[in-house]
């Protein structure tokens, strides 16, 4: 997800600090560079460009900023996927740049821009990796613009979701990290391999990068940062600011933004200057809320910024658990959406945790997002085909994919919406002009033909990613990314090209629940009852339901049964839908070359963006309209109660997926003192039977409706939208009547 | 209760007349419960919310509110749907409606069915049956949540029969025989500001906590205008009560009656 902070803040034409002032020159001085080093090798490459963009993208302090570390990144850089993978170079700003009379650019900027632009053309990563498609990957996936044009799949370029090794970063300090790089110097005997040789570089740039915000810290009459600041250059971090301050420079240096069971790596910290005397409880908590605060404000991302705690596997867990209490009272407390905490549980952990998150949840902060190890564990372990020792380091990033913590890529390269491919399945013409009921004699014929469907494109979006991981790794070996995690110093080798433990990759995958609802109506109206005929529902969709034949039919076709009632006619197929597209993306996986390759059922808003290029579907769903959420029922069509929705729920296999994300809406009377054990019990009740996972919004009645009729009175309004969380005002009018439209459990 | 003869297998085909199934009910008993609701009912209380549980109601009503026939195995297949929330939540299946007491061989069939899977039940009753009605019923019902609707005054007209259309006398001594049978009882008395929030009712209420020690409790409704729509959605006129719907202060000074009289157990559903 491009950042489109810093994209505003160029076209603002706010000046950077010396010796940047002047629109683009830094752009401009990082294509110098990376043109005099193009076919160098990509470490030094690398380093050499960082070199120029990490001083300049890390801008100052402001007044009142507890930690120093704010980022602007520049329309041409490097990152993993903060403005696109890789070498990136933002064409559309710019040109607003060079077409806004206030840019005080002369001739020569000009022609030089231009000549950039020229040069980055085909020299970005994002157009290597589109140039390395095969003919068969491009007839799949022939556009990337996906918001814009109408398609069953499409690429994504980034490598989201990695996560670094703070516990490693934090124990051995910047000085220490950069010791024990020498002591393994790669292959080459005597002389530091490159990779070891160009990350040392970068290491020494950020111990610079901590004196000089040492120096604006003590500018700003902020001591104890500035304190913080020259440890860190020094030497370990031995206090919890200093830690955190540590995690956070390293973290924006590296352009990662989920960050892994933060519990793990400052509960020792948190402990340690408790028992010390160093802080008190209210201290800490204070120290926490300016982070949150901080992560929100200098790194506005809803669909990222991940913290997680609790869960099976922290090696202190008592340590980890004070921790995880303050992290979750801090999020109830600051009440913003952001930072996205996410709590995992089991069934023999504190039960103060729990209680502690329902808290938070029951005043409608969204957060923290719940996780059930008991589930997830085993699930993570069958899906990844790993161990239950290594799953229990699994880590929900984003709007909710897994990897293991540091230890796993599990970016999403990829989008496919099932509802276009039934669509598509149903409007393909027959070259002897067979009617569908002639094409489709019986319900399995066209489930064939669809599922087939599925797996030819999710083996072209398999091929997709691993190019992506290719070019990924051919532009740049992202030395910070690869000195903190797991197995690449081990192996010499960058993240990408071979370090990484193991090389996952995901897709996300929307539309899920109508095409299971589809195929359900189709099935018992045309080949149960043979009350209509095939080619007359498909006439009725592609007619959006208008005729008065048409708007009968979808009467019938919404009747049928709907997934999130408890019905297993409806359930059994959601089950069926699922279980194929998830066997087609694990089995696309290893055929691409990957450790791991999952379908990841979430939801970033593409639900309604997708829907309003998907046409009417044979569940009932108008043309254009959103598709249901995720795994979630179609909103308000699952009508049994509560307990419906979550046992259809549970029939949805959750070992064959890397995430899938289950949206609930609760009214705020249900966690009221009087009802919040017999809701507890519910989640409760739910988990044990096998939930994986719940994110909860908790509204009022009306509540909605009121903040779209006088949203300046509601600003504070928090909702869950998919896998992430939003001020409700903020939404579009789709997504807040998609919203609207979910059924409030009460 | 003890269990009467309960040795031959529940009668799963006996059928009776619903209206609607409801999950996850959070206010009908303890814990989580699935409540059938009964059609039909005696009573014709002023402040009715449930009308469409009535008998007769004009055939345009909505789809969701015409009577329908169900079994005891069809109930059955829904109801243990949800065991592992009651489970979890100390709840069960609870019977309500209208009356459910006026199906009582229907009602007993469910209530035995449910019991002997291990499902808890409760039974949500104004008491207006015939005595062998409750006899039937009581050995499978693990609590009656009883309301209590109105208190008339010696000499003066009978409120309750106003307010509801029955006189309360044998309904009353229904609730009298079961609790003098061992019945688990939660007594609970919906308030209707100015209706039947009268000094005479609130003492009343007070009595049945001293003069039955072994009520599972007192709650009280306060009046809601939720099942105001429902009457025209049935397209029947709206009931002319003039009422509104309980303030904080309001609430809080019922509640202070019954501190006043040393009785904390009486309190808000």
């Amino acid at each position: 997800m491009v950042n489109e902070h810093n994209i505003a803040a160029a076209l603002r034409l706010e000046p950077r600090p010396a010796p940047w002032e002047k629109p683009l020159s830094l752009e401009l001085a990082l294509t110098d560079c990376y043109k005099t080093l193009r076919d160098a090798r990509p470490a030094a490459r690398e380093a050499a460009f960082l070199r120029i963009q990490l001083p300049a993208m890390m801008t100052p302090m402001r007044d009142g900023d507890v930690f120093a570390g704010r980022v602007r990144y520049p329309l041409v850089g490097l990152s993993p996927e903060l403005m696109g993978v890789g070498y990136y170079c933002l064409e559309k700003p710019i040109r607003e740049i060079l077409a806004n009379p206030a840019a005080a650019l002369d001739d020569t900027a000009r022609a030089r821009i231009g000549d950039m632009l020229a040069f980055w053309k085909n020299e970005t990563t994002h157009a290597k990796i589109r140039a390395a498609y095969p003919d068969d990957v491009r007839r799949v996936l022939p556009e990337d613009d996906w918001p814009r044009h109408p398609g069953a799949a499409f690429p994504l370029y980034r490598m989201a979701g990695i996560t670094l090794d703070n516990e490693k970063l934090l124990r051995l300090g910047l000085p220490g990290l950069a010791a024990r790089l020498r002591e393994k110097p790669g292959q080459s005997a005597g002389q530091p391999a490159p990779l070891v040789e160009n990350t040392l570089a970068v290491l020494e740039l950020l111990a610079d990068l901590s004196r000089r915000y040492a120096a604006e810290a003590r500018a700003l009459g902020q001591a104890e940062t500035a304190a913080a600041l020259d440890a860190i250059a020094l030497r370990e971090p031995r206090t919890l600011r200093e830690a955190i301050q540590l995690f956070w420079l390293v973290t924006l240096a590296a352009g990662v933004c989920n960050y892994g069971r933060m519990d793990v790596w400052l509960g020792p910290f948190l402990a340690r200057d408790l028992d010390s005397g160093a802080l008190t409880r209210d201290a800490a908590l204070s120290l926490l809320r300016a982070l949150w605060r901080h992560i929100a404000d200098s790194h506005d991302n809803m669909f990222n910024n991940r913290i997680c705690v609790g869960g099976l596997g922290r090696p202190d867990e008592a340590c980890a658990d004070q921790f995880a209490l303050l992290a979750i009272e801090a999020t109830r407390t600051v009440a913003l959406n952001q930072p996205q905490l996410s709590l995992r549980f089991h069934r023999r952990q504190n039960p103060a945790l729990m209680q502690a998150a329902l808290a938070s949840i029951g005043e409608g902060r969204t957060f923290p997002i719940l996780y059930n190890d008991d589930v997830n564990i085993p699930a993570v372990a069958a899906a990844f085909n790993i161990s239950r020792d290594e799953a229990l380091s699994y880590f929900p990033y984003g709007c909710g994919e897994y990897i293991l913590d540091h230890a796993s890529t599990g970016t999403p390269n990829g989008l496919i919406n099932l509802l276009k491919i039934l669509e598509d399945t149903l409007n393909q013409p027959a070259p002897d002009g067979a009617t569908p009921d002639e094409r489709f004699p019986t319900f399995e014929t066209l489930w064939n033909a669809y599922a087939a469907q599925v797996e030819t494109t999710v083996a072209a979006l398999a091929r997709q990613e691993k190019i992506t991981y290719e070019g990924a790794g051919a532009a740049a070996p992202f030395l910070l990314i690869s000195a903190l995690f797991d197995d690449c110093a081990a192996r010499g080798q960058p993240v990408f090209s071979g370090g990484a433990r193991r090389l996952g990759g995901t897709l996300e995958s929307y539309g899920n629940t109508n095409t299971a609802d589809s195929l359900t109506a189709i099935r018992r109206l045309v080949y149960r009852e043979r009350s209509c005929t095939l080619g007359e529902i498909v006439r009725a969709c592609r007619d959006n339901f208008a005729s008065p034949d048409s708007a009968r039919l979808r009467r019938r076709l919404l009747d049928a049964p709907k997934f999130g009632n408890d019905d297993d006619e409806a359930d059994s197929l959601a089950a069926r839908v699922h279980e194929q597209a998830c066997a087609a993306a694990r089995d696309a996986g290893p055929r691409a070359g990957f450790d791991h390759y999952h379908l990841v059922i979430i939801n970033n808003g593409a639900n309604t963006v997708l829907g309003a290029h998907t046409a009417a579907s044979p569940d009932g769903r108008a043309a254009g309209e959103p598709m249901a959420n995720a795994i979630n029922p179609s909103p308000g069509l699952d009508r049994n109660g509560t307990t419906a929705f979550l046992n259809s729920l549970l029939k949805i296999r959750p070992d064959i997926h890397a995430g899938s994300v289950q949206n609930m809406k609760f009214a705020r009377s249900l966690f009221s003192p009087a009802s919040l054990p017999k809701t507890a019990a519910l989640l409760s009740a739910w988990f044990d039977a096998g939930g994986t996972q719940a994110m909860i919004t908790v509204v009022n009645r009306g509540d909605l409706e009121a903040a779209m009729r006088e949203p300046e009175k509601w600003g504070h309004l928090i909702v869950r939208v998919g896998g992430f969380s939003m001020r409700f005002v903020e939404l579009s009018r789709d997504t807040q009547l998609e919203i609207i439209g979910r059924t409030l459990n009460e | 209760m003890t269990a009467s003869a309960d040795s031959t297998s529940p009668d799963l085909a006996l059928a009776g007349a619903i209206f609607d199934v409801q999950r996850c009910a959070f206010h009908d008993g303890p814990g989580l419960r699935t409540t059938v609701f009964l059609k039909g009912c005696p009573l014709r209380c002023a402040w009715c919310h449930n009308p469409e549980s009535w008998s007769r109601i004009p055939p345009e009503a909505a789809p969701a509110f015409r009577e329908r026939r169900a079994t005891v195995g069809e109930l059955m297949a829904i109801v243990r749907k949800d065991r592992h929330y009651y489970d979890a939540s100390g709840g069960g299946l609870t019977l309500s409606g209208g009356e459910p007491a006026r199906q009582p061989r229907f009602a007993a069939g469910l209530l035995r069915a449910a019991r002997a899977e291990g499902i808890r039940t409760a039974l949500d009753t104004c008491g207006c049956a015939p005595p062998s009605a409750f006899a039937l019923l009581a050995p499978h019902v693990n609590l009656f949540l009883w309301d209590y609707k109105a208190t008339d005054t010696a000499g003066a007209p009978s409120l309750h029969r106003e307010l509801t259309g029955r006189d309360p006398g044998p309904l009353l001594d229904n609730f009298r025989r079961l609790y003098a049978g061992g019945a688990d009882i939660l007594l609970r008395c919906p308030l209707i500001p100015t209706i039947n929030d009268t000094p005479a009712h609130l003492e009343a209420i007070a009595g049945f906590a001293r003069d039955y020690p072994r009520l599972a409790g007192i709650e009280i409704i306060p009046y809601h205008a939720g099942g105001l729509s429902k009457y025209d959605r049935l397209g029947l006129p709206r009931p002319a009560l003039k009422t509104r719907q309980p303030d904080e202060r309001t609430k809080a000074r019922w509640l202070e009656f019954f501190q006043a009289r040393n009785l904390p157990g009486i309190t808000l559903a």
